[in-house]
């Protein structure tokens, strides 16, 4: 489940073609996928396979194809989550998706704080984002671009070769999101 | 640091925006999308929409209205209340524009319906809408349709504390549409502590929402009509306010809706 509508404004918005599709012979088309998503994690597993897009996003991945994958969307790239229980995730990025030690959600405009030098994500430094999320990735700090604080550091951007996530709402961050999306983007076609 | 926010919200009532007053006198403002892109446009934190006579009459959410705001490409996260009486309700929302949803008349119908949602939406999708009063005995809470007040119950105290949802949005519902009327009373002597408070009904001072920001319950403070008197207010009072527990006012924005006039 995702709010298609939100994310289709921002990349019109910075100047980009869009189209929301499920079917890979369309998704083939275009540069760059991208995977939001709203809800619980099992239940966005379960819609991804009753799609059969789960072995498609993995090949795609495998191949380098730029893959974007937006709050939920990033958590399902990682390994596995223990959100209502234990659900395998897409495994593109090694890691887990776990609930903060304060049981509560992460709820709010919060900085962005980088920890490698990529083009990507670097000039976003220090902006403030929307997060709405109740779980996060825990994984090798070789895959972490920036991080936030909250009960304690955590991922905030995530990338393997061309897979990126980021944990925070893009599309939702006004003009700071749009920024990022942009160098994201234009970052990973011209990689 | 996670920021507190400012919420900009907008009451509807028969399809247009309107100024309330304690739940009980209403003056039309005009149309919601207008005062949804200002907010937008200002640098909301979150803007706030709540169709307030949806549930009074059994009605499903507005998503009229949604596909409405979703066509304005908003880049502030949107929050819905009104008429989400169902889990698909709820997820239609959702895929409708919005980030989170808010429940009311369902805390007091059926709190199953309120754990579902929060399991297919996730928590952080959920906010509890609980218009109170002062009373004898600490505040009371009330039920909307009946304009009867009790004390919270059991079993709402008990789906709070498990983590069903992930903030309250606790209305001084008497002060709605009265400047600087705010009780923070609500705020001290709400029983639950271990949910993060949104405080809306009243709130229009600057010391006031200073004080309110100051309470560690406190992450939100939401503001209705009050926001309508001038241009940019959102970033006039983070101007005022001046605190680095907040975003700092942002300017950046253009307004679609002047394009086509």
């Amino acid at each position: 489940m995702g709010n298609h509508a939100s994310i289709t404004h921002s990349l019109h918005d910075i100047g980009f073609r869009v189209r929301v599709d499920k079917d890979p012979a369309k998704l083939n088309q275009a540069d760059v996928l991208i995977l939001p998503g709203v809800g619980a994690y099992p239940v966005a597993m379960d819609a991804l396979k009753e799609r059969d897009l789960v072995v498609y996003l993995q090949e795609q991945a495998r191949t380098q194809r730029p893959l974007i994958g937006i709050c939920l969307g990033m958590q399902l790239l990682a390994s596995v989550s223990y959100e209502h229980g234990r659900t395998a995730g897409l495994d593109l990025i090694p890691g887990e998706v776990v609930p903060f030690s304060n049981g509560r959600g992460h709820i709010g405009w919060n900085t962005l704080k980088c920890v490698q030098s990529d083009p990507l994500v670097e000039s976003s430094d220090g902006q403030a984002f929307y997060f709405n999320h109740s779980f996060y990735y825990e994984g090798p700090a070789k895959y972490q671009l920036a991080v936030a604080a909250h009960t304690s550091s955590f991922s905030a951007v995530i990338r393997s070769g061309n897979t990126v996530g980021v944990q925070f709402h893009p599309e939702k961050s006004q003009e700071a999101g749009k920024t990022l999306l942009k160098n994201i983007i234009d970052g990973l076609v011209h990689a | 640091m996670l920021k507190k926010r400012l919420v900009g919200v907008v009451t509807i009532k028969n399809g247009w925006a309107v100024q309330s007053f304690g739940y009980d006198r209403y003056l039309p403002l005009g149309k919601p999308e207008c005062l949804v892109e200002n907010l937008d446009r200002w640098g909301a934190d979150e803007i706030l929409v709540q169709v307030i006579d949806r549930s009074v009459v059994a009605k499903s959410p507005d998503y009229e209205l949604l596909n409405k705001l979703a066509q304005l490409g908003i880049g502030t996260p949107l929050i819905y209340s009104g008429g989400v009486n169902t889990i698909e309700d709820g997820i239609r929302v959702i895929q409708s524009g919005a980030d989170r949803i808010v429940v009311d008349s369902l805390l007091h119908d059926d709190l199953s319906i309120v754990d579902g949602l929060s399991n297919q939406l996730g928590a952080q999708a959920i906010i509890a809408s609980i218009p109170v009063k002062m009373g004898r005995y600490g505040p009371e809470w009330l039920d909307y349709r009946t304009k009867l007040s009790t004390q919270l119950t059991k079993e709402l105290v008990d789906c709070i504390a498990k983590g069903a949802i992930s903030e309250i949005l606790l209305i001084d519902w008497r002060h709605e549409g009265a400047p600087g009327r705010f009780d923070s009373e609500l705020v001290h002597q709400f029983p639950v502590n271990n949910v993060p408070l949104i405080a809306f009904g009243g709130v229009s001072d600057i010391a006031q929402m200073s004080e309110l920001f100051s309470h560690p319950n406190i992450s939100a403070v939401a503001i209705g009509n009050f926001l309508n008197y001038r241009e940019n207010s959102i970033q006039r009072i983070k101007e005022d306010l001046d605190s680095p527990i907040l975003r700092p006012p942002n300017y950046a924005a253009e307004s679609t809706l002047l394009n086509n006039v």
